[in-house]
C-alpha cells in the first residue's frame, strides 16, 4: 500500500510538473526553430536548433535598448512603490484616525475598477503632466498602481510588529519618522519582498498601460518590442518566442532568489490582516 | 538620514535630467505611423532626412493600432503633425490638412489621385505612394491537376472548388479567427455588387453618407441577402476548409504555400509571407478577380490606394511637415519601398521590380472591374461584421439574421459616429 | 538662527504624519482624477476625441437592452463562476501535496509558478500553438497515430471554447494560489495536529476541523483576487478565441475595450461602471459568508 501511494504521489508530481511547464517548453520550442517550419512541425521536431533567432529578434526591435529601459522602469517603480507603500502601510497600521481609514478604503475599492476606464483621462493628465515619454512619470504612474496590494501587505505586516519595537527607538531619541526607517522597515524584509516580486513582475510585463505612454521607439519597453513582432498581417512567432524568453528569464531569476522570502512575506503579511 | 538624504536627491535629480527634452530652436514635427512593414524604412529615411536638413527633428511613433493612438492623443490635445492614420470620420470633422496644393501630385497617377480624393469636397486630404491589389490566389499547379481552368463566373468558382476538394485540397481556405479578413471578403464580395452599379466616386459618398436607399443593405436579394446566401452555399458544399472559425492568417499562408489549399483571397500584402515559405511557388501563382455572386454583374478586383500620409490640420509646422513628405517621396526610395512592400508605385517615374507575379496581376487586372475599399463607420469595420459572419457560419444566426443584425449594427455605427 | 532651528526641529519631529502624504498624492493624480472624469465620462456620448455631449443615463439604459452586452457579462460571470473555485482546488491540492520535505520540491514549486510570469497575451497564444485544430501540437501528435480526424477543434466550438479559456487561466495563476496557501498552511502550528492525532482523529478530520478553518485568511486573499482577476480578464481571451467564435468567449473587459475604441468611449466608461458593482458584489458576499464561516479570521 505504502508503495503504490509513493508511486502515485511521484506520478501526480511529474503530471504538474509537465502541464505547467508545457507553456515555456512551447516558447522555447519555437524560439529554436526556424521560421519556415509549421507550427506541427516546430512542436514535434527535435533535431534543429536555431540560435540565430535570439540574434534577429535582438537586433530587429531593438531588444537592447527595450530591456534597458524595462529594467529602469521596474526598478525605479519598486523603488516608489516599496517607499511610498511603507510609508502609507504604516501611517494606516499606527495612526487608526478617520482619514486614513478612508484612504485605505478607497485604495481597496479602486482595485475592483477595470483600468481601462482611465486610459483616455490618464493621457490627458500625463499630457499636461509633460510626462509622455519619460521615465518619471511612467515610474509614478506604475507605482500608483502598485498601492492598493502593496499598502495592504504593508500595513497588515506592520501591525503583527509590536509598537514598542519603535517606541525604544524613540526613547533612544529617534523621531518617529526615523524610527520606521531604521528599525520597522528591517523587520519588513518578507514583505517587501513579497510585493516586489508580485508587482515588479507585473511592472515588468505591463503593457496595457505602457503603449500609451512610452511610443517613441527609444522609450519602449520589452512588452512593447515584444508585441512589434505581430504586424498587421500575420506575425514573426519565432522572433517573438525569443524576445520573450530573453524577457522571462529576469523574472524567473529574481522568483527563485526571493522565494524564501516571499512565501514569509505573504504568510506574516497579507493573512494575518 | 543624510545618507538616505543623498540617496533621494541623487534619484530626484536622474528623474528631472530625464525628464528634461529639447531646447533648441529646431522644427519638431512627430510622425505616426501605424505601418509596420514600413518602421525600419521609415527610421532609415529620417536619418537621411535630418543629416540634410538639420533644423528639422522627426520624431517617429510606431503604434500597431494607431487609430487609436490618434484618437486618444486628439482628446489628450497630442496632435501629431504626420499621420498614416485616415479616418473618414476625422476627415469630416475636419481633423486632417488639404493637401491638394502638393507638387507630388504631379507625379502620382490619376487614378490613384482620385482615389484619394473625398467625394463630397472634391479635395485630397491624403497622399498615397501606392496601390495594392485584392483578388484571389490559386494554385495553377493543383487546378491544372485536377483539370479546372480559371473560372469567370460564380458557378464555374463553384465547379472549380469542388474538382478540387474531390482530389483531396482545400477550396477557399480562409483564417476566420482573423475576422478582418472575413470583413474583406464582405467589402469585396458583397460591397462590390454595389460599388460596380453607382461607380467609385458615387459608391464612395453612399457609404460615407449612409445612404440606405442606394445601399440597400437589407433589401431582399440585396448586397448581404445574396452574400451571406452564396458564403452558406459554400460551407454547406464543404468547399471552405473546416478549421474556418479557427485558422488564422498565418495558417491561411502556411496552407497556400505548402500547395494544401487551392485558393485564398488576399492582397500583395500577403504575397512576401508566401515567397518566403516556398520560394519555388512563384511560377505556380495564379491570381483571378472575385467572381460576382450576383450573375448580372461583373467580377471584381481591387484596386486601391495604399500607404497614404495625411497632415493634421493641428500642425503647427506643416511647412517641415511637407518638406519631410517630399524627402521621403523621392524616386529612389519609393522605389526601395514599393520592392520592400511589394506594391506597384503610385508615382510614375518609379519603375520597381515589386512582385515576381506582376503578369498574372495585370491580366487579373484586366479581367475584373475595379474597386475601392469600403468607408465603413467607425466601431463596425471589418473585423466586427467578421464575427457576424462566424455567427453566421455557426448557424447562430440565419440568413435573415445576418442580414438584419449586419445592416443594424451600420446604421448603429454610422449614426454614433456622425 | 534659533527660530529656523526650532522649524527643523519641529518639521522632524512631525514627519511621520506626512508619511502617508505621497501615497495620497499618488492616488489622486493617477487613479481618483481618472476615475472622477470617467463617470462624468459615462454621463455622456463622448466617441473617443471630439467635445462630449450630455446624455444623462442614456448609456445605463441601452446597457439593459443590449442583447451584446448581457451576453458579455454572462460570459464574465461564468467565467469567474467557473474559475474561482477551480484555481483554488487545484491551488490548495499542489500546495497540501507540496507542503512535505522531499528533493527538489522548491524546483517543483517554481516550475508551477513560472507560468505566472509569462504575460497572458503570449500565453494566449502558445496554447493556441497547442490546441488548435489542423495545424496545432496536439493535433500533429493525433496525426502522427492516424487519428487526425478524431481531434475535436476545442477553440471553435463556442461551449468548450470557454471551458479552454477557464482551464488555461488557472493552470497560468494556479502558482499565486497555490504559494499563498502554501504559506497558510505553513503557518499552521504542528502540535495541533498531533494532539488530534493523539485523540484519534483521521487525516479527513484533520482537514476539516484544523486545516481548513485556519486556512482562513488565505481563503479569503485567494477568493478575492481570484474574483477580481477573473471578471477583468482580457489579454488570454484576445489572443486565444479574440471573443469567439462569435460572441462566444467575449467577456464585459474585451465587450468594453471594443465599444471604447469603436467610436462609443461614453457608454464604455458606463459599463465599466457597471462592471465595477459587478465586481463589488461578489466580494462583498464573499466576505460576508466567510466571516460568517466558522474561519479563522482577525478583524
Amino acid at each position: 500500500m505504502k508503495y503504490l501511494k509513493s508511486i502515485s504521489f511521484y506520478l501526480a508530481i511529474v503530471i504538474i510538473v509537465l502541464i505547467s511547464f508545457t507553456p515555456l517548453f512551447v516558447l522555447i520550442k519555437l524560439a529554436i526553430a526556424s521560421p519556415s517550419l509549421s507550427m506541427g512541425e516546430t512542436i514535434t521536431n527535435f533535431s534543429t536548433f536555431r540560435f540565430a533567432n535570439f540574434v534577429d529578434a535582438w537586433d530587429s526591435s531593438n531588444l537592447g535598448r527595450a530591456l534597458f529601459n524595462s529594467v529602469i522602469i521596474t526598478l525605479g517603480s519598486i523603488f516608489v512603490c516599496v517607499t511610498v507603500s511603507a510609508m502609507a502601510g504604516f501611517a494606516i497600521a499606527r495612526f487608526t484616525n478617520w482619514y486614513n481609514k478612508l484612504f485605505f478604503r478607497a485604495l481597496l475599492f479602486t482595485m475592483m475598477i477595470p483600468a481601462i476606464i482611465n486610459a483616455v483621462p490618464l493621457y490627458v493628465i500625463m499630457n499636461k503632466l509633460h510626462g509622455l515619454n519619460t521615465y518619471w512619470a511612467i515610474i509614478l504612474l506604475l507605482s500608483a498602481n502598485t498601492l492598493p496590494f502593496s499598502v495592504f501587505v504593508y500595513s497588515s505586516f506592520i501591525k503583527s510588529i509590536p509598537v514598542e519595537v519603535e517606541e525604544a527607538a524613540i526613547i533612544d531619541g529617534c523621531t518617529r519618522f526615523q524610527a520606521f526607517w531604521k528599525i520597522t522597515f528591517h523587520f519588513l524584509k518578507p514583505a517587501t519582498a513579497a510585493v516586489v516580486i508580485i508587482q515588479g513582475v507585473g511592472i515588468w510585463n505591463n503593457y496595457a498601460q505602457v503603449v500609451f505612454y512610452l511610443t517613441r521607439s527609444s522609450m519602449q519597453t520589452l512588452p512593447l518590442s515584444i508585441n512589434s513582432f505581430f504586424h498587421k498581417y500575420g506575425a514573426d512567432w519565432n522572433l517573438m518566442a525569443a524576445a520573450s524568453l530573453i524577457s522571462i528569464v529576469p523574472t524567473i531569476v529574481i522568483f527563485v532568489l526571493f522565494q524564501k522570502y516571499f512565501v514569509k512575506g505573504i504568510q506574516a503579511g497579507a493573512l494575518k490582516g | 538620514m543624510k545618507k538616505t538624504f543623498l540617496v533621494i536627491l541623487t534619484l530626484v535629480v536622474t528623474f528631472a535630467l530625464s525628464a528634461c527634452g529639447g531646447n533648441s530652436d529646431k522644427v519638431t514635427i512627430t510622425f505616426l505611423n501605424g505601418k509596420a512593414e514600413a518602421v525600419d524604412w521609415v527610421d532609415a529615411a529620417i536619418i537621411e532626412f535630418e543629416a540634410e536638413y538639420p533644423d528639422i527633428e522627426v520624431i517617429h511613433e510606431f503604434n500597431a493600432d494607431a487609430s487609436n493612438a490618434l484618437k486618444v492623443k486628439i482628446s489628450g490635445n497630442d496632435i501629431p503633425d504626420i499621420t498614416t492614420v485616415y479616418d473618414t470620420a476625422l476627415m469630416k470633422d475636419g481633423y486632417y490638412y488639404d493637401l491638394s496644393d502638393l507638387e507630388a501630385w504631379d507625379r502620382i497617377d490619376p487614378s490613384i489621385k482620385a482615389l484619394c480624393t473625398d467625394p463630397l469636397t472634391d479635395i485630397q486630404y491624403r497622399i498615397a505612394t501606392n496601390r495594392t491589389m485584392a483578388g484571389l490566389f490559386y494554385n495553377k499547379a493543383i487546378f491544372t491537376e485536377v483539370g479546372a481552368t480559371e473560372p469567370e463566373t460564380w458557378d464555374e468558382f463553384v465547379a472549380a472548388l469542388e474538382d478540387v476538394t474531390d482530389a483531396g485540397y482545400d477550396g477557399l481556405y480562409m483564417g476566420g479567427k482573423d475576422t478582418w479578413m472575413i470583413g474583406h471578403l464582405i467589402e469585396f464580395w458583397a460591397h462590390g455588387l454595389i460599388k460596380q452599379e453607382l461607380g467609385t466616386v458615387d459608391a464612395n459618398i453612399a457609404f460615407m453618407m449612409n445612404q440606405t436607399t442606394k445601399l440597400n443593405f437589407d433589401a431582399d436579394n440585396g448586397p448581404m441577402e445574396i452574400f451571406a446566401e452564396r458564403f452558406m452555399e459554400l460551407k454547406t458544399l464543404g468547399l471552405l476548409n473546416d478549421d474556418f472559425l479557427t485558422a488564422t492568417y498565418d495558417n491561411q499562408i502556411d496552407a497556400f504555400a505548402n500547395g494544401e489549399a487551392a485558393v485564398i483571397s488576399q492582397g500583395m500584402w500577403a504575397l512576401g509571407g508566401i515567397l518566403e515559405k516556398a520560394p519555388n511557388l512563384a511560377s505556380s501563382i495564379g491570381f483571378m478577380p472575385y467572381p460576382a455572386m450576383d450573375p448580372t454583374k461583373d467580377a471584381v478586383i481591387l484596386s486601391a490606394e495604399d500607404s497614404g500620409y495625411a497632415i493634421m490640420e493641428a500642425s503647427e509646422s506643416k511647412e517641415a511637415a511637407i518638406t519631410f513628405l517630399n524627402f521621403l517621396f523621392e524616386a529612389d526610395r519609393q522605389k526601395e519601398y514599393s520592392e520592400l512592400i511589394k506594391s506597384p508605385s503610385a508615382f510614375t517615374d518609379v519603375d520597381a521590380d515589386w512582385s515576381p507575379i506582376r503578369e498574372a496581376v495585370t491580366s487579373a487586372l484586366s479581367k475584373g472591374t475595379h474597386i475601392g475599399f469600403t468607408a465603413t463607420p467607425s466601431g463596425f469595420g471589418g473585423g466586427e461584421a467578421g464575427i457576424l459572419v462566424q455567427n453566421l457560419y455557426l448557424g447562430e444566426y440565419t440568413v435573415a439574421d445576418f442580414v438584419k443584425e449586419y445592416t443594424d449594427s451600420w446604421n448603429e455605427a454610422w449614426n454614433a459616429s456622425n | 538662527m534659533k527660530a529656523i532651528a526650532k522649524i527643523i526641529n519641529r518639521i522632524k519631529t512631525n514627519l511621520h504624519k506626512g508619511m502617508i502624504v505621497p501615497a495620497v498624492l499618488l492616488f489622486i493624480t493617477f487613479t481618483l482624477l481618472p476615475i472622477i472624469f470617467s463617470i462624468g465620462l459615462s454621463l455622456t456620448d463622448w466617441n473617443g476625441y471630439s467635445s462630449p455631449d450630455f446624455v444623462g443615463l442614456k448609456n445605463f439604459i441601452k446597457f439593459f437592452s443590449d442583447d451584446r452586452a448581457k451576453n458579455a457579462v454572462k460570459n464574465s460571470v461564468f467565467f469567474a463562476l467557473l474559475s474561482v473555485p477551480l484555481l483554488n482546488i487545484i491551488g490548495l491540492s499542489y500546495a497540501l501535496l507540496l507542503d512535505r520535505k522531499f528533493k527538489g520540491v522548491n524546483f517543483v514549486k517554481a516550475i508551477v509558478y513560472i507560468p505566472a510570469v509569462i504575460s497572458p497575451l503570449i500565453m494566449g497564444y502558445i496554447w493556441m500553438f497547442v490546441l488548435q485544430d489542423n495545424h496545432g501540437a496536439i493535433f500533429a501528435v493525433f496525426e502522427m497515430f492516424g487519428k487526425g480526424d478524431n481531434y475535436i477543434n476545442f477553440l471553435g466550438d463556442p461551449k468548450m471554447a470557454m471551458y479552454i479559456i477557464i482551464i488555461v487561466n488557472a493552470f497560468q495563476f494556479v502558482g499565486l494560489t497555490m504559494t499563498i496557501y502554501a504559506a497558510g498552511l505553513q503557518g499552521i502550528p504542528q502540535d495541533l495536529y498531533e494532539s488530534s492525532a493523539v485523540d484519534g482523529a483521521t487525516k479527513f478530520q484533520q482537514f476539516t476541523k484544523i486545516t481548513f478553518p485556519m486556512l482562513g485568511p488565505s481563503i479569503v486573499i485567494n477568493v478575492i483576487t481570484n474574483i477580481i482577476g477573473s471578471l477583468a480578464i482580457f489579454d488570454l481571451v484576445v489572443s486565444l478565441t479574440g471573443g469567439g467564435p462569435g460572441y462566444a468567449t467575449e467577456t464585459i473587459s474585451l465587450y468594453i475595450f471594443r465599444q471604447s475604441y469603436g467610436g462609443q468611449s461614453g457608454y464604455a466608461a458606463s459599463v465599466s461602471l457597471i462592471m465595477f458593482v459587478l465586481v463589488l458584489i461578489p466580494v462583498l458576499v464573499s466576505l460576508r459568508i466567510m466571516k460568517k464561516s466558522r474561519l479563522h479570521l482577525e478583524d
